[in-house]
Parts: structure tokens; sequence; C-alpha cells
């Protein structure tokens, strides 16, 4: 007989949604452990950056007082780019680099850990080292514990929270999330690159605890997808997040695109003289909101990655927020089940309402057409050509010959990368409905 | 002194002095990849990276093998700032008893650490002084190597201490009858001898050959949270900590080795064929380098003492000992 331990709930993977799904259990006076198979939490967690803190003001008042940042995002610049061309919006502001903050560059060892110090300092207990191997149901058929690596022994709860990430295990298992479709899935590469922190002040306009967000699209060659870079303190993260099965067919190996954005003519300045501290590799769920999964079954709920909740929207990738929002939600909601005595299927469906009355679902609903807008042919291989010639003819001053007009330049331009004016209006509105 | 606290709940035997034999690991927790500059081997330590080197994951499981064997305890020792806690937890999480020697100024942990590394003697000191509440130990296992720049002499200053047999770079090591170990150590050219060691003992072991067991679930719950037990009545003790002294190996800082620069006197007469055999001494006759075959390891030592006597480098003290030479060997 396998040792067994119970307790009020189990939480699967102590990442931003495991350490908030255990926080609002702890707080709530649970019974709860959160099973973790890194040697600390975030010890294996890979993501591009930017962490935006809002959700965090009603869970930890104050957080930014003890946050573990590595710079303030104040200057956050968009940019589209050719081989030999790029074209910048770049916005900065003064309100992003004081209290309540904005957006804030942590890394993951340092992020998560602090989250969990948090569920663990409420009273939730933390093993680490330890992988959830599978789930435990009851005779009939419902979700009663998790299985581990340590001897076989059982995690006996009511109720088990999967927030064990992207491709969740438990959540295939438990018969939520269906085979892994490729296509709803992006792979993330990145590279942390030494940087002294005077060189990024300078390179990047920036002082202090200042830091940029720069989001680039058109540098993943004829694979759809973009690129990223963040200042940290002394380290800048830079990378491509890339379609999955586009990136399979092409033959293309991922850290050649990496190398690419880093030779660029407009990024390669900024990182000269860097040197490579690490590379890592991890999948994202794209998918978004027709992709995701039912969140909760008789006695197990998902949140964060486990449930596709990355929000990978072009202007916006954002899953740490998005994790923290539902891991707690799913906390609370698994609460209001025990205190109910019911943690079927039906009495943990205040997750799903709960979700959706705030961002988590709410954001995800509106901009549910986003990816394919994104990641759709046009917008990836054409418009980023398309309008760094634009500007190159706005801006090039060609005397004697008078100036072209902007719409002489357009259609010049849109003909140039086969793009017919009908077709631009056409994805202009598009956007205004999914963005707007 | 008072004894240290014993982590952690009850699942787990709260060894006391004098319940069967104690089998003692020493274990050097620290960053697993630290940064070693290439020219000046300075090392960096990233409080992220804290783990437990193979070498010494290796000790904690031969000693718990012993141990077990025996019906012995095992106490896990180590010197370190807050940061080791969580790997130290797992070790409890084992059944052992663990004390941590804090650093005197946790801000500062890193540079601490380093120091009392830089100096095995004290470091020895400190970590037996750490294990003395327990009773004296019968076998002391330590990993055969840091991977933070030691100098590997820690064991051997262990033995001295105690004044026990001393066994290094083992890869096999067992039971062998009451009071003595069976252990295996490679030699070259895939060769291995076996050597009986008397108890008690000092032994050092390769990260080979066994694989650190994996706590109980139960096990690593009931350390979880449950702070690691602290000496403070050696954190006084180590604070000034004898690194200075009299005889200890002491590492200065690091930098590239620069021979400094001898002044020559200039060389005599105009000719300058014969100005340069001068200044260069070629074609004056030398000793030719010597190879010598002693019979034993004492008799090696008298030979190099000899050696290092006959060019200065040492003074002949009256009565058979030798002291630092005051004279310039090179002049
Ligand atoms: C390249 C890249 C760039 C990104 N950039 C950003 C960004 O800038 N900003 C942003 O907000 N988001 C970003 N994301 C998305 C973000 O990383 C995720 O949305 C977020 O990490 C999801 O949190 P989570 O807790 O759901 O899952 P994870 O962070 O993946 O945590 C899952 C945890 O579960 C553990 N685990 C898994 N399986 C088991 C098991 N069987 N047993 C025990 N433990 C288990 C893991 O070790 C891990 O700790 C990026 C992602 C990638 C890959």
């Amino acid at each position: 007989m396998p040792e067994v331990l119970t307790f009020d709930a189990v939480v699967v993977g102590a990442g931003p949604a495991g350490a908030a799904a255990a926080l609002a259990l702890a707080r709530a006076g649970r019974s709860v452990v959160l099973v973790e198979r890194g040697p600390f939490p975030g010890a294996k967690n890979v993501y591009g950056g930017v962490v935006y803190g809002r959700v965090l003001d009603d869970i930890v008042p104050n957080w930014w007082e003890e946050v573990p940042v590595e710079r303030w995002v104040v200057r956050r610049s968009t940019m589209m780019m050719t081989g030999t061309q790029s074209l910048s919006v770049d916005f900065r502001t003064d309100a992003w680099g004081s209290a309540p903050y904005n957006g804030m560059t942590t890394l993951r060892s340092h992020f998560d850990a602090w989250l969990a110090g948090k569920a663990t300092g409420a009273g939730a207990r933390l093993v680490a080292s330890t992988v959830a191997t599978g789930l435990v149901r009851d005779g009939a058929g419902r979700v009663v514990g998790v299985r581990t690596d340590r001897d076989g022994a059982e995690l006996h709860a009511p109720v088990v929270i999967a927030c064990d990430g992207v491709n969740s295990f438990l959540a295939k298992e438990a018969g939520l999330l269906p085979r892994a479709e490729a296509s709803h899935h992006t792979l993330g590469v990145k590279e942390v690159l030494d940087l002294p922190h005077g060189a990024i002040n300078e390179r990047f306009g920036v002082q202090d605890h200042e830091g940029v967000d720069m989001e680039i699209l058109g540098c993943t060659r004829e694979i759809p997808g973009g690129g990223f870079l963040y200042t940290n303190a002394d380290t800048v993260s830079i990378g491509v997040v890339v379609s999955l099965p586009q990136l399979a067919a092409s033959g293309v190996r991922p850290e050649e695109l990496v190398a690419d954005l880093k030779a660029h003519p407009t990024i390669a300045p900024l990182l000269r003289g860097s040197s490579l501290r690490e590379y890592a590799a991890h999948l994202i769920p794209e998918g978004g909101y027709d992709t995701m999964p039912a969140l909760a079954s008789d006695g197990m709920l998902v949140a964060g990655d486990a449930g596709a909740m990355t929000l990978a929207a072009g202007l916006w990738l954002e899953g740490v927020n998005f994790a923290i929002g539902s891991g707690y939600a799913a906390g609370r909601a698994a609460d209001r089940a025990l205190a109910a005595g019911d943690c079927s299927a039906r009495g943990l469906a205040s997750y799903r309402t709960d979700l959706e009355s705030q961002f988590v679902l709410a954001d995800h609903k509106r901009l549910r057409k986003a990816p394919s807008l994104v990641l759709s042919d046009r917008v990836q291989q054409r418009y980023p050509g398309l309008l760094c010639d634009l500007a190159e003819g706005m801006f090039t001053v060609t005397n004697p010959t008078p100036k072209a007009g902007g719409l002489k330049l357009t259609r010049a331009a849109a003909a140039r990368y086969g793009v017919s004016l009908r077709q631009l209006a056409t994805d202009t509105v598009r956007g205004l409905r999914i963005f707007g | 002194m008072t004894g240290p606290d014993v982590l952690p709940g009850s699942h787990v035997p709260a060894p006391q002095a004098g319940d069967g034999p104690l089998v003692v690991a020493c274990l050097r927790i620290g960053d697993l990849r630290p940064a070693v500059d290439p020219l000046d081997g300075s090392v960096t330590r990233d409080r992220w990276g804290v783990g437990l080197p193979p070498a010494d994951a290796a000790a904690l499981e031969h000693a718990l093998r012993v141990s077990a064997a025996w019906g012995g305890r095992v106490v896990g020792v180590c010197v370190g700032p807050r940061s080791v806690e969580p790997v130290l937890r797992e070790v409890a999480a084992l059944g052992v008893a663990v004390v941590r020697v804090p650093a005197a100024d946790e801000a500062d942990a890193h540079r601490y650490v380093t120091e009392l590394a830089d100096d095995e003697r004290a470091l020895a000191r400190t970590l037996l002084a750490a294990v003395r509440p327990f009773g004296p130990p019968d076998l002391v296992l330590c990993g055969d190597r840091s991977v933070d720049r030691g100098t590997g002499a820690l064991p051997a200053y262990l033995a001295h201490e105690l004044g026990a047999a001393q066994a290094l770079g083992l890869v096999a090591l067992q039971p062998n009858g009451p009071g003595a170990l069976l252990v295996e150590r490679r030699l070259d050219a895939g060769w291995r001898e076996q050597l009986r060691v008397p108890l008690p003992a000092v032994c050092s072991v390769e990260g080979a050959g066994v694989r650190l067991r994996r706590a109980s679930l139960a096990g690593a719950l009931a350390v979880d949270g449950v702070p690691t037990p602290v000496d403070r009545s050696l954190e006084v003790e180590a604070a000034g900590s004898p690194t200075g002294d009299p005889g200890s190996v002491h590492l200065g800082p690091t930098r590239p080795y620069s021979p400094r620069t001898r002044v020559l006197p200039p060389p005599e007469g105009d000719d300058p064929r014969l100005r340069l055999l001068a200044l260069t001494g070629a074609l004056v006759a030398h000793d030719p380098p010597t190879v010598v075959q002693p019979e034993s390891a004492a008799e090696a030592a008298d030979v190099l003492l000899d050696f290092l006597v006959r060019h200065g480098y040492l003074d002949a003290v009256p009565g058979g000992g030798v002291a630092p030479s005051t004279g310039d060997p090179t002049a």
C-alpha cells in the first residue's frame, strides 16, 4: 500500500497559478499542499520577462514594496522590421515608473519563489523536488488526489487544482484537455545576455530602475511569430515566439532566429559586448479562448497555462498575470466548494463564473479572434515590410522630385508586398473590431 | 556551549549523544555552477544555484548506509548562509539530524563562507565543534572535491583534529566488522586498491558509485518550513574564526602569477658576446634534473627537504628540523 497523506486541497505546480491557488486556500484556513517538481518554486520556469502587477493589488497589498523586481517598465516599444529596416512606435511615461507601477521585469526563479513564499507564509505546505505522476480516482471516477514519484506516495484531497503549466498532463489525464494540438501552441526561445547596468541605461535611454519592453514583428523569417527584448537589472532577455507546426515545417532551428534578431542592424548596437548567460525554450498555449479546456471536473480544477490561459494577442503576451488571476480564483472556488461539501464539477462551477466576471476570461473572450489575425500571413509576412517601406518613402527626401503623397506611397508599398488596398482596409477594420 | 536543536518532526529520531556509532557527513552546500574568472580565479556564487554537489551527495548516502549497518546515527553538518536551508531540509527529510553553522553576518554570508573555505583548518575545527554535542564521531565523510575552488585539504585537517585515520578519494565503502571499514580507491590504468581503515576515520568519496536516496513524502512534508537548527554558540566562535592560525593553509587573494622582476648586476667587459653569455648563463654547467626513487613517503619527504635546504630555500635547524630560509635562495 502506498503511503497516503490527506489534505483539504492539493495544488500541483508552484508557478504563479499554483502559488496563487495555494495562497487563497491557505488564507481561507484550508490545509493545502503545493507540489513542485523543481528544487524550489521557479527553478524550472521560463518566460520572456515582464509581469504586469495590477492583478496583485488585491492579493498582496503594496506588493511593489517587496516584489523581487529587476526594472520597472517605463518604455514600451512596438517594432516592425525587415532584414534592413525597422519602424517603432515608442511610448514612455513617468506614470509607470512610480507606485503603483504597471509592468516590471523580474526573473522567474525570484518571482515564483517570492509568490510561493506568500502561500507557505499563510500556512500552505510546499513539497519540492516532487513530481505528481498521475491522478488518483475513487470508485465513481472522481479525482481524489495525486500520485507522486516519492515511492508512489499519494496526496489525497476532495479537490485537486492542476497548475502544472502548458500541455498539462493532469488536465489531459482528467479528460479536460484534448490531445495537444500543435497549431494551438507556439515555441518561445530566449537568451539572457549579460550587459552592465550602466550600458543598459545608456543604450536604452533609461535610468536607475527603469526598464524597456520591446515587442517585435517581422523578425522570424517566413515563420509566423514575433520577437521580444526586455531589460533586466544587468542582463537583457531577447527571444522569439514562433508557430510550432510552421517552425517544424521550415527546418529552421529556433536559435538561428534569435541569432538573426541579435544581428539585426537596429538591435545589434544595443547588445554590443554582451555575453550569453543562459538559453531556454518553452511552449506557450496561444490558442486563446476557443481552445481552452473545460475548467472543472469532479474533484478537479485547472488554472494558468494548464488551462491555456496565456493571452497572446499580438500587442500583448501576458501569461503570469492570467495565471495568478485564475489560480487565485481557483483557490477561492475550491474553498467555497469545500465549505458547501460539494466538490463535484457542479460544486466547482463558480470558478468559471468568477473568471468570466473578471479580466481572465473577459479579455480572452474579447480578444478571441486576435491569434488568427496576428498570426495571419499578411500581418506576419507583408505588413512589417509594407509599413517600413511606407515610412522610408515618407521620410526619404527626394529633391528635386516633389514629395509623393501618402496614398501613392501606400499603393506602391502595398503593390510591392502583394496586398490590395481592399485587403488592407479589411484587415484594418478587423483589427479595430478585435482590439478596438 | 549549548547543543544544537535537531530538525525535524516526530518521524525522524532525534539522535542523542551515546546512541550508537556516530557518522558525520560534512556537507559543502553551495552554488553548483559557480562562475570562475579564468583570468584571476575569483569565484562568483549565485544563491539561486545552491545544491548538494555530487560528491557530497555520495558522502551522505554512504553515511546513511554505514550507519544503518552499524545501527548508528547520522549528523549532517554544514557551514553556510540561510540560502542553504532548503537543501539542508531535504537532508533532514532523510532522517538525518542537521546542524548549520551560520555566517556571522548573513548579509555578507558568501564572503564569510569563502574565508572559512580558504582556511580549511579553521573550517575543520568549526565543523567538528558543531557536532561535538552529539559525541565523538566514529566516521566522518566528505566529498572529495568542492566545485568552488576548495583546496581539498579539509579531510586531512579533520583527521588531524580528530586523531583519526584517513582515506581519501574513495569510490566504495562498506563496514568490515565492528570498528573497521573496507574501502576502495581508484588507481591509474583502471586499477583499484582496497584499504582496511580502522575507526575513527575520515573518508572522502568521489561523486560516483552511489546515488543519494530520496526522502519519503511524509519526511519531505515534515521538514517543510521548519527552520534548520543553527548553532548560535558557534557563530560567535566562528565569527572570530582562527583564519590566521599559525601553520594553517591560508590562500591569499588570487591573481595571475607574475614573477617579481629581479635586478641583475650589469655584466663585466666590453665584448658583446661575453656580456650576453654572462647575462643568460648560457654555456655554464648546470645540475641535471635528478630522478629519485625513495622507498617510503618518509624517505621522499627527507629527499625533498634535503633538496630545499641544499638550494637555500630552507635552513636546517640545529636538532634536526628545517625552517624557511632567511636568505634569498635566488641570490
Ligand atoms: C518564451 C516565453 C515568454 C513569455 N513571456 C511572458 C511575459 O513576458 N509575460 C508574461 O506574463 N507571460 C509570459 N509568458 C507566459 C508565462 O510564462 C506563463 O503564462 C506562466 O508561466 C503560466 O504560469 P503557470 O503557473 O500556469 O505555469 P508555469 O509557470 O509553467 O508553472 C507550472 C509549474 O508546475 C510545475 N510542474 C509541472 N508539472 C508538474 C508535475 N507533474 N508535478 C509537479 N510540478 C509540476 C513546474 O515545474 C512549474 O513550476 C511567456 C512564456 C514563454 C514560454
